[in-house]
């Protein structure tokens, strides 16, 4: 982009290009896009495979460690049975530490941990994605589902 | 703001416009790319849950990704699946489209973008639709904030 020098004054009309107005339209441009910057919202993902499709390749594995999490109806949370953190918590902070307690232990041992999520029928999804949260905090990826409850 | 440029002749540092035009649109390109996110096929009639520690898409599966929009109307109190602008009232018939997808191909990603509100069941449902049509490689969409 060269420097652009307008002509003016000695009785002749510019129709030049003008300089100072494009900056103010680009200034205009540039707040909008800086305001807008703060406000995006972009979809993230939690990705998973369905159970009972996935193909295995190695039988030599060790079984991994089994955690049942159970979402109720009204929101309570339950790890193996015992209820964690209050339905209206989003944050889930006990399940989120008991997860990652549970993995470092099951990494210590050498073992996989392996999280089978039952959530009821009229549980919301919004729940379902608030233990997603909480296990991709915890790092843990081996997540399935399961329609009904545990046996 | 006036028109300037060029270097003056008596010494005194002028006000240079060219190189202040270059740094205004190098920082206008990058606002607008940073706001400018790359999204699926969205739809409106769905709220998101919000989850601020899922995983940013991946880049390189985004050209495999279809999305199954399962929207929920509160007052009826019933869900509606949508794929590709098209409703699927009864879900066995969206089985043959997500095979003939998986044919298409392979690695296909179901990216599954459920409404806030929506029982687990519903979920669960399509998670069977979509296991019938051969399809393993699923994610769930959430809204960063």
């Amino acid at each position: 982009m060269g420097s652009h020098r307008s002509k003016r004054g000695s009785g002749e009309v510019n129709l030049g290009f003008q300089i100072a107005p494009m900056i103010d339209v680009v200034f205009v441009i540039m707040l909008y896009f800086m305001v807008m910057a703060g406000a995006v919202q972009v979809e993230n993902a939690h990705n998973t495979k369905l159970p009972g499709t996935v193909q295995v390749e190695n039988t030599d594995t060790p079984m991994p460690d089994e955690i049942a999490i159970r979402i109720e109806d009204d929101g309570q949370v339950y790890l193996n049975d015992d209820p964690l953190d209050s339905p209206e918590n989003k944050g889930l902070p006990e399940l989120a530490s008991n997860l990652g307690q549970l993995r470092e232990s099951s990494e210590a041992s050498r073992a996989e941990v392996l999280v089978t999520i039952y959530a009821n029928e009229q549980a919301k999804y919004e729940r379902v994605v608030d233990v997603l949260d909480a296990l991709s905090r915890a790092r843990i990826s081996n997540v399935t589902f399961q329609a009904g409850a545990p046996e | 703001m006036a028109g300037g440029g060029g270097s003056s002749e008596s010494g005194e540092p002028e006000f240079q416009i060219a190189p202040m035009i270059d740094v205004l649109l190098v920082l206008l390109v990058f606002f607008m790319s940073i706001t400018s996110a790359e999204v699926l096929k969205v739809d409106q009639n769905i709220v998101l849950p919000v989850s601020p520690n899922a995983k940013k898409r991946e880049a390189e599966m985004s050209k495999h990704e279809m999305a199954v929009n399962v929207r929920w109307d509160d007052k009826t109190s019933e869900a509606s699946v949508n794929v590709d602008d098209r409703d699927y009232p009864d879900l066995t018939q969206l089985v043959p489209y997500l095979q003939e997808r998986v044919k298409r191909d392979p690695k296909v990603r179901v990216v599954i973008r459920g409404d806030r509100l929506l029982p687990a069941i519903e979920i669960q449902r399509v998670m069977n639709v979509i296991g019938e049509g051969g399809i393993a490689d699923i994610s769930f969409a959430a809204s960063n904030k």
